[in-house]
């Protein structure tokens, strides 16, 4: 029984080197491919575009490692926190923005329309808004609608919530009534407490008297 | 016939109270645009985003390999996701009367575009976008965020 053991796990020694010998052979005869050149390094970055009207805002980025300040068109800051601001190859934000870009909704319209003092009555001018807005939402995917109503400071502060809240409905009633369709329209008055022209209390104001509508 | 009409008014009760549940809340923004996969996730149940699809707080917006949105909120903020990118919206405060201001967000992936909004230009302050390294704060800006996987 012992004799026999030990043959065996000569032979599977023997077949072992075989293995390796034959291994070391065809490596000999064709050279290993040179390594591939390492995949390039993903980084992960904010970059500060221009605004849609042109200007330069600001953003920074706050990590551990402290606080980095980018203001500059382009400027890009890598969320490492470690590297100091680079100027970014537009092919660079092509490549990684260009769908996002391409699906950016369009920038929200905000109108304002005015009143004649006291009551919910539209100037002649902010009339004409109407069919410019409805014109403005139907080229819109889902246009949803703001429509807030300010006062000026004339008569008491409760009275003019309510006479913003029936300004912006008179507003609400003529864009649906002309055929504005919105997915959602939200009322509501800020009353005399979000002047457009800062006045004292109980000045009248035609600025003032205005209905904000966005849409977006 | 009375009691038809105790059960309709039981009955339109509770589907009110359903739809509030299942609404959770007023929207905050709307999905504007959408090509390819994405979607919006609320308390856990994931629908497919199309123009019109409401976000609200705590809202997860993802798109897929090959997707990107386009998303309006109700400060004129615009975020707009190339593929494979997720945005959860931590917390959104507009009632700009009363000065109650807050947009803030967080990003794990993808490619993101933001325009800020009337939130932004207010109180600055309040508005950040989280990322898994730090967090980026917004001065009233069109900037874009890319986040390589981990």
């Amino acid at each position: 029984m012992k004799v026999e053991t030990s043959m065996k796990q000569s032979r599977g020694i023997v077949i072992l080197i075989g293995v390796v010998v034959a291994q070391l052979a065809t490596g000999c005869a064709t050279p290993p491919p040179p390594p591939a050149p390492p995949p390039p390094k993903l980084v992960s970055y904010a970059v500060l575009l221009d605004n849609l009207d042109g200007s330069v805002g600001a953003i920074t980025f706050s990590s551990p490692k402290g606080l980095i300040a980018v203001d500059r068109s382009k400027n890009a800051v890598n969320l490492d926190g470690a590297t100091a601001p680079y100027t970014q190859d537009d092919s660079i934000i092509q490549k990684d923005f260009g769908a996002a870009i391409a699906v950016r909704p369009q920038p929200p319209a905000i109108f304002l329309l005015y009143f004649e003092s006291g009551g919910a009555q539209l100037t002649a001018e902010s009339q004409a808004l109407i069919a410019k807005m409805v014109a403005d939402a139907a080229k819109r995917p889902a246009a949803d609608v703001s429509v807030v109503g300010h006062t000026d400071t004339e008569g008491d502060a409760e009275a003019n919530e309510k006479l913003g809240l029936q300004r912006a409905q008179t507003v609400a009633q003529l864009i649906s009534g002309a055929g504005l369709k919105a997915i959602e329209t939200t009322v509501t008055s800020h009353g005399e407490r979000d002047l457009l022209v800062k006045t004292p209390d109980n000045t009248a104001e035609p600025k003032n008297r205005r209905v904000e509508v966005t849409i977006r | 016939m009375r009691l038809p009409i105790q059960m309709t008014r039981v009955a339109l009760m509770a589907a009110i109270a359903f739809s509030g549940a299942a609404w959770g809340q007023d929207a905050i923004g709307f999905v504007k645009t959408v090509s390819g996969d994405a979607t919006v996730t609320d308390g856990g149940k994931a629908i497919k985003a199309v123009a019109g699809t409401p976000i609200r707080l705590k809202s997860v917006l993802k798109t897929g390999a090959k997707g990107a949105m386009g998303v309006t909120f109700k400060d004129n903020s615009v975020m707009s996701f190339g593929p494979d990118t997720e945005v959860t919206v931590d917390e959104y405060l507009y009632a700009p009367a009363k000065g109650d201001l807050k947009f803030g967000a967080s990003m794990s992936k993808g490619a993101l575009n933001v325009v800020s909004g009337a939130i932004a230009k207010l109180k600055p302050e309040a508005v950040s976008l989280k990322t898994p390294t730090g967090t980026i704060g917004i001065r009233g800006t069109n900037f874009a965020v890319k986040i390589e996987p981990q």
